[in-house]
């Protein structure tokens, strides 16, 4: 009888300490290539440690008519508007080919906010103006890159205001109404119904973008 | 068509409707009224293709009994009717003597030309615009060319003949009127109701004749200094006071056939607002003639507003029935140079060069009023934009811009009207709730509903929708289009529109070939032209109603089936 206890209580510890192994060696040494995918941006930076997340950001399609979602590897913080920086920090930077980004070069993140009400300020400097092509196409897909990127990747997020240098703007080049929140915008990530667009798809596979 | 001529017409609301017993006057015979034997032999092969196409037709025009009455100084004369594809249409043969056209020389099928002096009307079978003195003009319904005799609908006698016609043409299909020439015909609005133990019947005179009103044994004369009177007369229920409302055409009067109790009347008149005159006439029973109401208006509390729904208000909130004035908003200006081409084209002056041209096109070919939201190189905010189109009155907005993309092969118009999502949430109706109390000129205050900016444009979305699919099909036939074609975006210069408005890309700067055809004179020219048959063609459907499928249905169905119409059968 107790022979047999004793024999249980054994396998019972070895079984803890095999589960463990795994739990906390194992399965990190298993899994490394997590750690070597290198997301774009330096908000990712394997370094410190933290795990990942993968999140889709925007950019224009092959032929200049609609926004692609591209899936990319991201650091994940617990804190949405630390996620947030994260998200849209990738979303300014430069793309690797073939993605095109809708956001002028330059463009960098002064400050983003979450408030309660599910309404996200993203303070953007004064690049996206100047360096701006221009255009209603080209400023929606600009506009609704950064909505959509919050928007579709941090679920306490439903509408993002943008503000230039820190103050609020009646469009960035004359044409979107940035005067309140603007909600996702699904549009224009779809196909628009047509015969004569090039055949393939213009999403990029996102192993490339890897 | 047994009514012919008949000066002295019964009206009532047509319940109980009777015959008149003043039907004094021998009808003339149909052809009667054309002078030229040329005319009178179109006017029979009219009738015999009426018939023929009431028993033949395949889908069937039936003879309409309604006929159009012509006044002129000259007299009156009667311009038979037809009913074809459930439109009311008249024989253009029969408008010929009336008119003084004269038919073209063009003979190819399926076009008619007509002159009047040096002015040149070009009809297209089955093409609702009709081209009259180098202007367009849109049609309720395409003209018809039946075995060689072309009808077209009547709305082609209050649009197109005063195009050509060196005198004013005016036509109240309402009633059934042709106005020709310098003729006084006062639109006379009545209502009849009781007042407690009275009654009141209400005339809005527009525009003011002063009316001279006689009592003679069972009748009052309403008579009016004019060539005829053109009677509206709505929910009127005989009663003991007023038996029947009857139309003198010739002595331009109103006879009220009195009821039994009727014991005396009075009548107050005041001018209203736009030019009209108020004419009220109480009627007293016998039994009650001691309290005439000549006190303190009676007029029931809830009849007020009633009432005033028959006059326009200052803030009126009602939908505009045409198109009268438009609106053209340059795209950028001054120091927001907007996109620049490769070759260094300029956004702004593209959008100003078109601006211009389209200005002149609307004001020339459609005679509708322009608004420009800036008519050289200047800086205009976007609000600033849809104030002044607000400002002035326009009923519609278009934007024009030049589009820009990051690769370089885009091309094509796009069309955009307003996006509601993210204006919807505005706290409050579209008016401030309860409106606001201002004083006005000559004393006293008025209460104004003031639409808050953030949501001018929300009531107009869908006449925007259908603006901006307008706009879209006409350019798709002259320029090359994008594969977004129409599209939704919460565009800031459509916000605080109060009308119908759209922007328009017309083409990406951005792309070497788009930048060369944009600067082209040509290339404006189709743009123009486009924009041009959808201003036609959106007024068209502005002043149907906006009919849900059929693009020419409604206009003739009395929204009011009480309303009388003229003439009688």
């Amino acid at each position: 009888m107790s022979r047999r206890t004793w024999t249980g209580k054994i396998a019972f510890g070895a079984a803890a300490l095999a589960a463990a192994w795994v739990l906390f060696v194992g399965l990190p040494r298993w899994y490394p290539a997590e750690e070597s995918a290198a997301p774009i941006g330096a908000a990712a930076d394997p370094s410190t440690g933290g795990t990942l997340t993968v999140a889709t950001l925007f950019y224009v399609s092959d032929d200049g008519m609609r926004l692609v979602g591209s899936p990319l590897r991201l650091a994940r913080r617990a804190n949405p508007t630390a996620q947030a920086r994260v998200i849209l920090e990738a979303q300014l930077a430069d793309p690797p080919d073939p993605l095109l980004s809708p956001i002028p070069p330059g463009t960098a993140l002064r400050a983003v906010y979450l408030a309660e009400d599910g309404e996200a300020f993203v303070d953007l400097s004064e690049e996206i103006v100047l360096g701006h092509s221009g255009g209603s196409r080209e400023e929606l897909f600009t506009v609704y890159s950064i909505v959509n990127a919050l928007t579709m990747n941090i679920a306490s997020v439903d509408a993002v205001q943008i503000l230039v240098d820190g103050v609020e703007v009646d469009t960035l080049v004359g044409h979107v109404d940035l005067q309140r929140p603007l909600k996702q915008n699904i549009d224009l990530l779809e196909a628009p119904d047509t015969d004569w667009m090039p055949a393939e798809d213009a999403s990029p596979d996102p192993d490339r973008s890897s | 068509m047994t009514a012919w001529s008949h000066p002295l017409r019964p009206v009532d609301s047509g319940v109980g409707r009777t015959e008149s017993p003043w039907r004094d006057t021998a009808p003339p015979a149909p052809g009667a009224a054309a002078p030229a034997a040329r005319a009178g032999r179109a006017r029979w092969i009219g009738w015999a293709l009426c018939i023929l196409l009431a028993t033949a037709a395949p889908g069937g025009g039936q003879p309409d009994p309604e006929r159009l009455t012509v006044i002129s100084r000259d007299g009156r004369r009667f311009l038979p009717t037809v009913t074809i594809g459930g439109r009311t249409m008249v024989a253009v043969a029969d408008l010929m003597a009336p008119f003084g056209l004269r038919p073209g020389d063009d003979r190819r099928p399926g076009r008619l030309t007509l002159l009047r002096g040096t002015a040149v009307m070009v009809l297209t079978a089955n093409d609702g615009i009709v081209s009259a003195a180098g202007r367009l003009e849109s049609l309720s319904t395409p003209p018809v060319e039946r075995r060689g005799i072309w009808y077209v609908p009547i709305d082609f006698i209050g649009r197109a003949l005063p195009l050509v016609s060196d005198r004013p043409v005016e036509l109240r299909s309402r009633s059934g009127l042709v106005l020709l020439g310098d003729v006084r015909v006062p639109q006379v609005a009545a209502r009849y109701r009781r007042t407690g133990p009275g009654s009141r019947l209400r005339l809005m005179v527009t525009p003011a004749f002063e009316p001279r009103i006689e009592r003679a044994a069972d009748r009052l004369f309403v008579t009016f200094e004019a060539d005829a009177v053109d009677l509206v007369l709505r929910d009127f229920f005989a009663d003991d006071l007023l038996r029947r409302v009857l139309v003198d055409d010739r002595r331009a009067r109103l006879e009220l056939e009195l009821g039994d109790a009727f014991g005396s009347y009075t009548a107050t008149r005041a001018p209203a607002l736009a030019g009209s005159l108020d004419v009220e006439i109480d009627l007293t029973p016998a039994a009650a003639r001691a309290a005439p109401p000549a006190a303190p208006d009676p007029r029931p509390a809830g009849g007020a507003e009633e009432e005033g729904a028959e006059l326009p208000t200052l803030a009126d909130l009602t939908l505009p029935s045409t198109i009268r004035a438009i609106a053209i908003d340059p795209g950028h200006g001054g120091t927001d140079a907007g996109t620049r081409g490769p070759e260094g084209t300029l956004e702004k002056d593209v959008t100003l060069g078109i601006a211009r041209r389209l200005q002149a096109a609307v004001q020339r070919r459609l005679g509708l009023r322009v608004v420009l939201t800036r008519s050289g190189d200047t800086t205009v905010s976007l609000d600033e934009r849809a104030a002044i189109a607000n400002n002035n009155r326009a009923d519609l907005f278009i934007s024009l811009h030049a589009n820009a993309s990051m690769r370089e092969t885009a091309s094509g118009a796009e069309v955009f009207y307003l996006s509601p999502t993210e204006y919807d949430q505005e706290p409050g109706d579209v008016r401030t709730g309860g409106g606001e109390r201002i004083p006005v000129v000559g004393g006293g205050t008025r209460i104004l509903d003031i639409v808050r900016w953030e949501r001018a444009q929300l009531r107009f979305v869908d006449r925007s929708a259908r603006w901006a699919q307008t706009v879209a099909e006409e350019l798709r036939d002259r320029l090359p289009m994008s594969p977004r074609g129409v599209q939704q975006a919460p565009l800031r210069v459509l916000v605080g529109a109060n009308m119908p408005a759209a922007l328009v890309e017309i083409g990406f700067i951005s792309n070497p070939d788009q930048e060369v055809q944009l600067v082209s004179p040509a290339f404006q020219d189709a743009v123009v032209e486009g924009l041009l048959r959808s201003i036609v063609r959106f007024r068209e459907l502005v002043e149907q109603g906006f009919p849900a499928d059929d693009p020419f249905g409604e206009d003739d169905a009395p929204d009011d089936p009480e309303e009388i119409r003229r003439p009688v059968p």
